[in-house]
């Protein structure tokens, strides 16, 4: 099959950001070698080369279908992407230390385009639910003119199909104490979406377009985000409990944005 | 450049809501139509021969630009160079909108774009951020300023 690589080396060298890059340890499949080789993750692609200012690509990656895990019989910083299938390879890693590990391991489980989709669902569900409340409170007003704006108003959700699960929540699981010491811990297939009709993407500026269907590629989202949670939990309910430490000083302030979005 | 082709050829056969058989022409002098079957997977575009299980080529939807050339002719364009476009010829007007619309929406960046997008607007409405409970608030793909980022690196030797 071709690849056209050229391509793939214009969206690499274009002004769209890069998500991650450095140097890892890659195995040389069949051997017991590893290489140092500069990697770069743009999107769902982990291209390499041998460094940083080399004009030759080794090769790349592409991230869909695979799972990211933990290779501690490999080494204490090691990890693998395992391509589930008959024939299917599995590429072996090591990072040098475990703040790269820890790194590399968070930036390529969300590489997918299959997790973007499934994260860019539910947000887009949020904010449907948002703008909604938002609509209801200010009903409840008199009728005052400014903030109902018609043209902000969203196109409802058209066809039969259940496409947002109500009741089903994805947030967080229980918080497991599952250090990284464990062996079989960071798993996570590439996520498949669910069937979706009329899905609608609000671009940067103007009305929501009528939006055609996402490619589909089976999926059950909460299995796979609640293994994703399981992993992050721990970092989560750290967060929450800084917050809710500092959202008492807060509470004097008016109008600061706890989160500052840049 | 080495590529996972076994694992990218396994991605072609996964179930796809767009896939048909289309006229496909290559960018180059001297192509002509060829009848494909055209299948979206992901941020791809894969094309084979009718009845043939691996694809010819895969093309990722990324910075390219995609037009209609006519009622029933789209096109897509790479690299910036706007005269060499692959074309798509559709059996209606319809199926070649359709096509248009969700190759635009499949690109990786488009996404990236809108998530950015829902992410400033929920937080605006609720003060929260919606990313934070699933714990990537702080990946640099999800960022609010990712799309001021300038990456440039010279390829032009390769």
């Amino acid at each position: 099959m071709k690849l056209h690589e050229k391509i793939l080396m214009h969206y690499l060298s274009c002004t769209s950001p890069v998500d991650k890059e450095g140097y890892l340890y890659k195995k040389k499949e069949r051997t017991a070698t590893y290489h140092r080789r500069w990697f770069v993750l743009k999107a769902n692609l982990l291209f390499y080369q041998e460094r940083p200012a080399d004009r030759h690509l080794l090769g790349v990656i592409v991230l869909e279908g695979c799972s990211v895990r933990r290779s501690e019989s490999d080494g204490q910083f090691a990890f693998s992407l395992v391509f589930e299938g008959p024939g299917l390879r599995t590429y072996r890693f090591s990072a040098g230390d475990y703040q790269t590990l820890e790194s590399w391991l968070k930036a390529l489980l969300s590489a997918s385009h299959c997790y973007l989709s499934s994260l860019l669902t539910d947000l887009q569900r949020q904010y449907e639910e948002a703008k909604q409340q938002q609509r209801s409170g200010e009903l409840h007003h008199s009728s005052s003119v400014g903030t109902f704006k018609q043209s902000q108003f969203f196109l409802p959700v058209q066809g039969s199909s259940a496409v947002v699960r109500e009741g089903r929540s994805l947030s967080t699981g229980p918080v497991l104490n599952a250090p990284l010491g464990s062996s079989k811990v960071v798993t996570k297939k590439s996520p498949k979406l669910w069937h979706r009709r009329n899905a609608h993407v609000t671009p940067l500026n103007g009305p929501a377009p009528l939006y055609g269907e996402w490619p589909l590629v089976g999926f059950d989202p909460l299995e796979e985000f609640s293994k994703l949670h399981d992993y992050y939990g721990q970092e989560v309910k750290r967060t929450r409990e800084e917050w809710l430490r500092s959202r008492q000083a807060e509470e004097e302030r008016s109008g600061g944005d706890l989160i500052n979005l840049g | 450049m080495r590529f996972n082709e076994k694992e990218l050829v396994s991605l072609s056969r996964q179930p796809s809501e767009k896939a048909a058989e289309l006229g496909m022409r290559g960018p180059k002098k001297g192509d002509v139509v060829k009848k494909r079957l055209v299948k979206l997977v992901v941020n791809f575009l894969f094309y084979f021969r009718t009845d043939e299980e691996e694809p010819i080529g895969a093309l990722l939807l990324e910075q390219c630009r995609v037009e209609k050339e006519d009622s029933q002719t789209f096109s897509i364009a790479f690299l910036d160079e706007a005269e060499k476009k692959y074309l798509f010829e559709c059996d209606s007007e319809e199926q070649c909108g359709e096509w248009i619309d969700c190759i635009i929406k499949a690109s990786y960046e488009f996404m990236r774009k809108n998530l950015i997008f829902y992410r400033t607007e929920i937080h605006r409405l609720t003060g929260k951020d919606p990313l934070e409970q699933y714990g990537i608030s702080d990946e640099t793909r999800f960022q609010v300023s990712n799309g001021l980022q300038l990456m440039t690196r010279d390829t032009s030797s390769l």
